[in-house]
């Protein structure tokens, strides 16, 4: 297991070496750059500047001063935060997307779990109809939508809550519950047919048979092998929280991590693109790794160590 | 009997009311007395004045520094750190003297030398300042930016004494008491700078001597100003500023209506529901949206063509269609700008289009589709849509839009510019040269390809012109060349700033240079 672990983590360095030399090659391939304004530049101010951030070498140059300094951990400094080095960007910001993640994916699979388990065992009745409608608006509606919904509703309308910042715990309700929406949907849809196809099972029979109470069955037989489905869904869980945090934390005004991936790339901030692809690139191959070895534990016959799965 | 998932969905919407029923205690929302919220809408790139180069940075940057001026409401320099200064004959040397008694808050005094110190940061090729360029009047700045001199004692700015700074320009620049109220021409002090580095413009590093200082800079979320008890002018009235980031404006607005914001700027949609609320504020601003040709491509080379383009524009269209309290403008230096001429300009003349096009020989019926090429923004689209349609009714031309991202825009206009363009500029100081210089052959911000040594020629002696009556007549001049002779552009309008500033807040009077002084406002 171990063995399995540690090589599973090697395997994740080739995977970002690719993903920062492609990030590398993308961004300079972009028209335009840094110090393109509305307001032109003089030539020998732009000089100035290409030699204070190292662009005057050749591109090759570049590439390999970049690699080099990865390896020693320096990302580098923004372009556009004058003075800030993309770690302190870095380590300023995720914090508090890491918070927001969290809280988002406690409620994702809190209400998505119980939602699908409440729907699955009663299916057909009007409990599982409304969980059926509502967990198809939840899947196909976009996160700007049911934010502009609950900001409009929840915030000026019925002035429950503070439509954005980031102040309190009060301040993360509204974009945590905008982040969930669309796994909590799917978490709840995954989880409904997983229910109906266990509670068919022979072991839930069997089960049921020997007389094992409702409740335990559902618990210890039916929840359980459930929740393996869900656990599948966890990577791509983590990548929906992450993209889905680019719009949430615009809209909600909320310091992360997210919305610089959009505005490093529209203000050509080449070391800040990069550091943020990296950390995102580094999260989801981590939480990939988790959900393997996490499935290797619950199931055991996913073969782990020697033989491949 | 099936208890298990519908207890846990209860528990989970039962947690989701308890946490909006806790929202009930609103204390945390409503703001301090004396306290002013504020919507920065972006993290500000850089709090260091030599370096920032942005409205927002700036905005930041007038609460917390001084200059040698600062404008007056109609835009004149008055003295500020300077009490008062003087030119020589020749008008090259100014000497300004300062104001005794302005102490840093650190209570250190304020010293002439402090402001040498600043500029040679600022014109230093290692600090590579973008806007290094506003001090290229100064003696030997640009060569010494450029690395040509490397000796800072050749720069045309001197100590005399502690209380006076001697400054030597290059050529007579009449309007240089405006320019010394721009940020990046505030003293420094550089010991500061040397002991902390970078992080000099980080609390509790930064000392400034402005109305307000720095108590807290949380990176893209808030800044928190602290009234300056030690400000010269005396304490402000108001004891904190917080300026939030929120980028989205819907957000803000939503924000400013829930109590949680005092001042923001409209989003363009929101306007016509603000128009009639005491709410509201509108601030003309000098900043004009131009349409520009680019002369090396035909028929554009054709100045007959260009005027025929520019009479078939009817920009009263415009007030209406963007609702941002734009001003149609005719000629290119905005009105509230001194030298401004609203007499100037090709006004709308579909008649005189249709003929000038004849003239010049071009069949709107077989031209090839002219191409408009502006940057990705709602705004934007609808006056190309709007142009786009003027033309094809008045001169029966086609005309295609073409729609880029801001970079990739920026760099098509510096590298291969398309037959028509939109762009804007806006004053970073109020003289008229600002904006004339603009299409000067050597400016790098014209990218119409248009080169006319006589405006060169009229540009250059309007900028040292000490006399009101000629300027204006050398000004005059040069706009009938740019909007009326030669056309490489059509100014369209001028734009305007749109504000909600709660009832609570007291004296905010907003620029018309954009920019947002809150030393005399006041918030019950």
């Amino acid at each position: 297991m171990i063995r399995y672990a540690a090589g599973r983590v090697l395997a994740g360095v080739p995977v970002l070496w690719v993903v920062a030399t492609l990030t590398f090659a993308l961004l300079r391939f972009l028209p335009g750059g840094p110090f393109d304004k509305e307001k032109t530049l003089p030539p020998e101010i732009l000089r100035n500047l290409e030699r204070r951030y190292a662009l005057d070498g050749t591109l090759a140059e570049q590439y390999a001063d970049y690699l080099g300094r990865l390896v020693r951990g320096d990302l580098g400094p923004s372009y556009k935060y004058v003075g800030r080095d993309v770690s302190d960007i870095l380590a300023d910001a995720l914090p508090v997307s890491v918070e927001l993640g969290l809280l988002a994916l406690a409620i994702a699979l809190g209400g998505g779990i119980a939602l699908g388990l409440a729907a699955g065992t009663r299916r057909d009745s009007a409990l599982d109809r409304i969980v059926g409608i509502a967990t198809l608006v939840g899947v196909s509606a976009p996160s700007f939508v049911i934010g502009a919904g609950l900001i409009l509703g929840v915030g000026l309308e019925l002035d429950w809550l503070p439509a954005g910042l980031w102040e309190g715990p009060r301040y993360a309700i509204l974009p945590a519950l905008t982040l969930a929406a669309l796994p909590l949907a799917y978490i709840a849809q995954l989880t409904r047919a997983q229910v109906i196809t266990v509670m068919h099972q022979d072991y839930v029979r069997t089960a049921r048979a020997k007389g094992v109470p409702e409740g335990r069955v559902r618990r210890h037989h039916v929840l359980r092998n459930a929740l393996l489905a869900v656990l599948t869904y966890f990577g791509p869980l983590l990548a929906i929280l992450l993209t889905g945090s680019f719009v949430v934390e615009k809209i909600y005004a909320i310091p992360g991590l997210g919305r610089f991936f959009v505005t490093a790339v529209t203000n050509r901030d080449y070391p800040l693109v990069l550091g943020v692809t990296l950390v995102y690139a580094a999260l989801v191959v981590a939480a990939n790794l988790a959900v393997d070895l996490l499935y290797a534990w619950l199931d055991p016959r996913i073969r782990v160590g020697g033989a491949e799965r | 009997m099936v208890r298990g998932g519908g207890r846990a969905a209860v528990l989970v919407l039962c947690t989701l009311c308890a946490g909006v029923a806790q929202s009930c205690g609103r204390d945390e929302m409503r703001p301090a007395p004396r306290e002013l919220r504020i919507n920065l809408e972006t993290e500000p790139p850089s709090l260091d004045w030599s370096l920032a180069t942005d409205g927002i940075s700036i905005i930041a940057i007038q609460q917390l520094m001084r200059g040698l001026t600062r404008l007056s409401r109609d835009l004149r320099p008055e003295p500020d750190l300077a009490e008062r200064w003087s030119v020589s004959a020749d008008g090259r040397t100014y000497t300004f003297a300062l104001r005794p008694g302005v102490v840093w808050s650190d209570g250190e005094p304020l010293r002439a030398q402090q402001f040498v110190d600043s500029w040679l940061r600022l014109l230093a090729p290692e600090t590579a300042a973008e806007y290094a360029y506003f001090l290229f009047p100064l003696k030997n700045a640009r060569a010494f930016n450029a690395g040509t001199i490397t000796d800072p004692g050749a720069v045309g700015v001197r100590a005399r004494d502690d209380a006076t700074l001697e400054v030597e320009l290059e050529a007579p620049l009449v309007y240089f008491p405006a320019l010394v109220n721009f940020m990046v021409t505030f003293p420094q002090r550089r010991e500061l700078i040397e002991r902390y580095g970078e992080r000099w413009t980080e609390p509790p590093n930064l000392v400034t001597l402005g109305p307000f200082t720095l108590e807290e800079w949380r990176h893209e979320y808030r800044l928190v100003l602290r009234a300056n008890p030690r400000y010269w002018a005396g304490r402000p009235a108001l004891d904190r500023i917080t300026a939030y980031m929120v980028e989205e404006d819907s957000t803000a607005l939503v924000l400013f209506e829930q109590g949680l914001l005092d001042l923001v700027k409209l989003p363009p949609l929101e306007i016509r529901r603000y128009r009639e609320r005491p709410e509201y504020l509108r601030q003309p601003l000098l900043r004009g949206y131009y349409y520009g040709f680019d002369l090396r491509t035909p028929p554009f080379d054709d100045a007959r063509v260009r005027r025929a383009f520019a009479h078939a524009i009817d920009r009263a269209e415009f007030p209406p269609l963007l609702q941002g309290g734009e001003q149609p403008w005719p000629s290119w230096i905005p009105p509230g700008m001194p030298h401004a001429n609203p007499q100037l300009g090709l006004a709308f003349d579909p008649e005189r289009a249709r003929a000038l096009l004849r003239e010049a020989g071009v069949d709107p019926a077989t031209l090839a589709p002219v191409r408009i090429v502006f940057n990705s923004d709602q705004t934007h689209k609808l006056v190309a849509e709007k142009v786009q349609a003027m033309w094809r009714e008045h001169l029966g031309v086609r005309v295609e839009l073409e729609n880029r991202e801001w970079k990739v825009f920026l760099k098509e206009l510096a590298t291969n510019p398309p037959p028509v363009f939109r762009l804007g500029w806006g004053a970073d100081f109020p003289d008229p040269d600002n904006f004339m210089n603009l299409f000067t052959s050597y400016s790098e911000n014209n990218h119409t390809g248009f080169a006319n040594p006589h405006y060169d020629a009229l540009v250059l002696r309007a900028a040292s012109e000490v006399d009101p009556a000629t300027r204006q007549s050398l000004y005059d001049e040069a706009q009938r060349i740019l909007c009326e002779q030669d056309v490489p552009i059509v100014p369209l309008f001028v734009t305007a700033s749109n504000f909600a500033v709660a009832r609570r807040v007291h004296g905010f009077v907003p620029s018309p240079m954009d920019l947002y002084f809150f030393d005399r406002v006041s918030a019950e």
